[in-house]
Formats: C-alpha cells, structure tokens, sequence
C-alpha cells in the first residue's frame, strides 16, 4: 500500500497554506528583537544602496539647478546662502543666550563648575542624506556614513547647529538616523527663555510637542527649545525647536504645546554626525 | 505573471519611495507607491501570486521605514486578500473603481498602521493623524491612473487573466 505525503511543492501550491506560511514569517520577523531585524534590514539594503546615492544626488542636483534657474529669474543670487546663514546665527545666538542664562545662574549661586563642552566642532562627521523613510508616519533618513567612518548607534546628527535626529542603525558604509519628528523619538529639553524641563516628541509630522509643561508655565510663541543636561545623552544647549502654539485646555494637567523644528528636515542634504 | 517584472517594478518603486517622493511632498504626506501595486495584483492576479505579491512589497516597504520588520506584510498581505476576495462583484476594470479601492483600502491601511504606531508610542495627535490619513490616501488615489498605466505596460492585465485558468 502507497501513502502520499504532501509534498512542499504541493503544499505551496495552496493560497490558504502561501497566506499562513508568509504570515507566519511576518509575524517571526516582528517579533524578533530590534537589534536582528535593524542587522537584517541593513543587510539587505546594502546592495541597494549606492543606488539610492546616486537617484538622490540626481534627484538633488536638479532640484539645485532648478532653484537656481528660479533664483537667476528673480535676480536674487546668493539668497540662499544668506538666509542659511541668518538661520545658522539665530540658532548660534539661542546657543548664546542658553549659555549666557546658565552663566548667570552659576554666578548667582557661586559654584565653580566647568565650562561647557563643545564638543560639536570635534569629532564630527559630514555625511550626505541618500533616502527617506518610505512610511509616512516614521520620520527618518539615511546617510552615507557607517562603521567604516566610526559611526556608533545613538550617535547625535545636527545640521546648521540645530539637533536632527539620533543614528538608530549602522551598517558598513551608511546609517538611519531617527528624525526628532518620528513618533519614537522623546528628547530632553529645555525652554531657554523660561527655563522649563520639557520632554520633546515626535509625531509623525513636520512638528513637535511638548510634554509635561506644566499650566503655570508662560509659555509664547517664538520661545526656543534646547537639549538638555538630563539623562547626558544629548550635547546640552543644542537648538532644536521654536514654540509654534501653545494651549492650556480647562481640566488638562499640562499644557499643550506645538513646536517647529530649527531645521527644515525636508529642505535638508547634508548633516553633520557627531561622534562621542 | 512574470516574477522578474514583478521584482524590477518593486525595486523602481523601492528606489523611487525612499529618494524622489519627498519632492512632492503635501505638508508631511507623500504618495504611497506601494499600495497601488498592492491594489493592481489583489485585483489580476490569483490568490496566491497576490499573497506572495503582497507580502514582498510589504517587506519592501519594511525595509525601506523606520519600525518593526513585518508589519507591512502582514497588512499589505491582509488588506491584499481582502480586495481579492470581493473583486468579483467589482468592475475592477474601470478607473474610478481602482481609484475608489485604492483611496477606501488605503484609509483602512493607515489607521491601522497608525494604531500600531499609537499603541508602540503614544505619541500621535488624532486629528493631525486623520489629517494625515486623509491627505495621503488621497494622493494616493490620485497616482493611481498613471501607475496602473505603467503596471499594465511592464504586466500586461490580459497576461494576468490567462494565468488564472
């Protein structure tokens, strides 16, 4: 008497038995730890890679010559340039005044503590952006450094002097960095102008929001955001964000406050990653 | 249905999602180029082709997103089945109702991606995220005739149907 096993042939031959087995991988895949799936996912990319350079640097260069037809148009040359470096004073001057506050308070309470590190001019590494996140609600990029040019995980990216974002994965020879706009990312801040702790979160859109600023706080538009010392993983004093809007809704323990990022992520094509 | 069709347009649409889209970005929404591929196999291609379809462009599109590997899949394969399942009562032929499905199935995908991403970060707003939905499925839906254009060049639709017996 012959019995017939089911082949693996015959088997993939049904929908119900492809739906469950493709299912069932997914679902392996999701529950695998952030570090596997990060190793996995870049390996897989790598190939890919140069590629995603070469359309992004394509896609950027006409993006530039266009801008630069217009900007011919409207004889406005260097326009640009200049309002890229207004933008990086401003944030230098946020810095300064950050800094300025926090001298005054050492002074006040006479403590004789260290000067404030830069170490944002040292150990930097510029890299170009050569992708998106091609999900519309997380917010990353990524970049064409790599362990090859001694980029760590957590890693901080800055661009014109402003925070972007942290490396979240590293591959030889290109990075993702999570955007301070990605529903993940949770950054301790600090208003400069009333000096309240904040947290800063991502939520999927071009903006920010606060949380934890309490009612009382006095909070307006315009104020600005730095890094804080909390938690020593950020630089301190690093510009981040701009106070959009803020509400205090009746019965709410916190206000609720909308914010703008220094940088326009979009408009970005190169970063500055800071090594530690 | 030819595999290696398959595999370059998703490698094109790949390479186009994660460079180029942000260029014609509204506020924080981009075209999804995924979904419409998603849409064209479910509505041509037989069940299993589309599941297999599906859950690569879902991987895909895992690989190329910021967040769990294989979330994507599992909606793309879900939402996939389901189009397939009912397109005999369509007249999935016709522009408006590709379009239609598209921008219903891609709403539905949205939210519950967005719950996803709720639940791992309680960090979205409601009505900013509805927003979001809203524009980004829209836009979506409006690609819809030029990508089922290209798809039915490279994959010619009549192919899809003889393969099906």
């Amino acid at each position: 008497m012959r019995t017939s096993t089911p082949s693996f042939s015959n088997l993939i031959k049904n929908p119900l038995a492809t739906i469950i087995t493709l299912l069932a991988i997914s679902l392996l895949l999701l529950f695998l730890p952030p570090k596997f799936s990060n190793r996995i996912k870049m390996t897989c990319v790598a190939p890919i890679r140069p590629l995603q350079w070469a359309t992004c640097f394509c896609s950027n260069s006409a993006s530039n010559f266009f801008d630069k037809v217009i900007s011919s148009w409207q004889e406005t040359h260097g326009k640009k340039d200049l309002e890229q470096q207004v933008l990086q004073f401003k944030n230098k001057l946020v810095e300064q005044q950050d800094t300025i506050y926090k001298l005054e308070n050492k002074l006040r309470i006479l403590s004789r503590l260290p000067a404030e590190n830069k170490i944002i001019k040292k150990n930097s590494i510029p890299a170009d952006i050569i992708g998106y996140d091609a999900s519309n609600f997380r917010k990353s990029i990524i970049i064409n450094v790599g362990t090859k040019h001694g980029i760590k995980t957590n890693n901080i990216v800055i661009s014109d002097n402003a925070l972007i974002g942290k490396v979240t994965s590293v591959s030889g020879s290109n990075s993702v960095v999570q955007l301070i706009t990605d529903p993940a990312s949770r950054i301790p801040g600090r208003v400069v102008q009333t000096r309240e702790q904040v947290i800063l979160e991502g939520d999927g859109t071009v903006f920010c929001k606060l949380k934890y600023v309490p009612r009382w706080a006095k909070l307006k538009k315009g104020d600005d955001i730095v890094t804080s010392d909390i938690g020593g993983f950020y630089p301190v004093s690093l510009p981040v964000a701009t106070v959009v809007e803020n509400e205090t809704k009746s019965g709410a323990l916190f206000q609720s406050v909308k914010v703008l990022p220094r940088v326009n992520i979009s408009k970005m094509e190169s970063v500055l990653v800071i090594l530690n | 249905m030819r595999w290696f069709t398959f595999f370059c347009i998703l490698f094109s649409i790949s390479l186009f999602q994660s460079t180029m889209m942000h260029w014609v970005n509204l506020g924080s929404a981009v075209p999804d180029l995924y979904f419409p591929l998603v849409v064209f196999y479910s509505f041509l291609a037989d069940a299993k082709r589309n599941t297999i379809a599906n859950w690569f462009t879902g991987l895909s599109k895992d690989l190329f997103s910021e967040g769990s590997f294989g979330i994507n899949s599992v909606f793309f394969v879900a939402v996939g089945f389901f189009i397939w399942s009912f397109r005999e009562i369509l007249f999935r032929g016709h522009l408006v109702t590709q379009i239609l499905i598209t921008f219903i199935f891609s709403v539905i995908y949205n939210v519950l991606y967005t719950i996803h991403v709720s639940i791992s970060f309680h960090s979205l707003r409601l009505s900013t995220t509805l927003w979001i939905i809203f524009i980004c499925s829209s836009y979506t839906a409006m690609i819809v005739p030029v990508l089922f254009w290209i798809f039915n060049k490279f994959q010619p639709t009549q192919k899809l149907f003889f393969n099906q017996g």
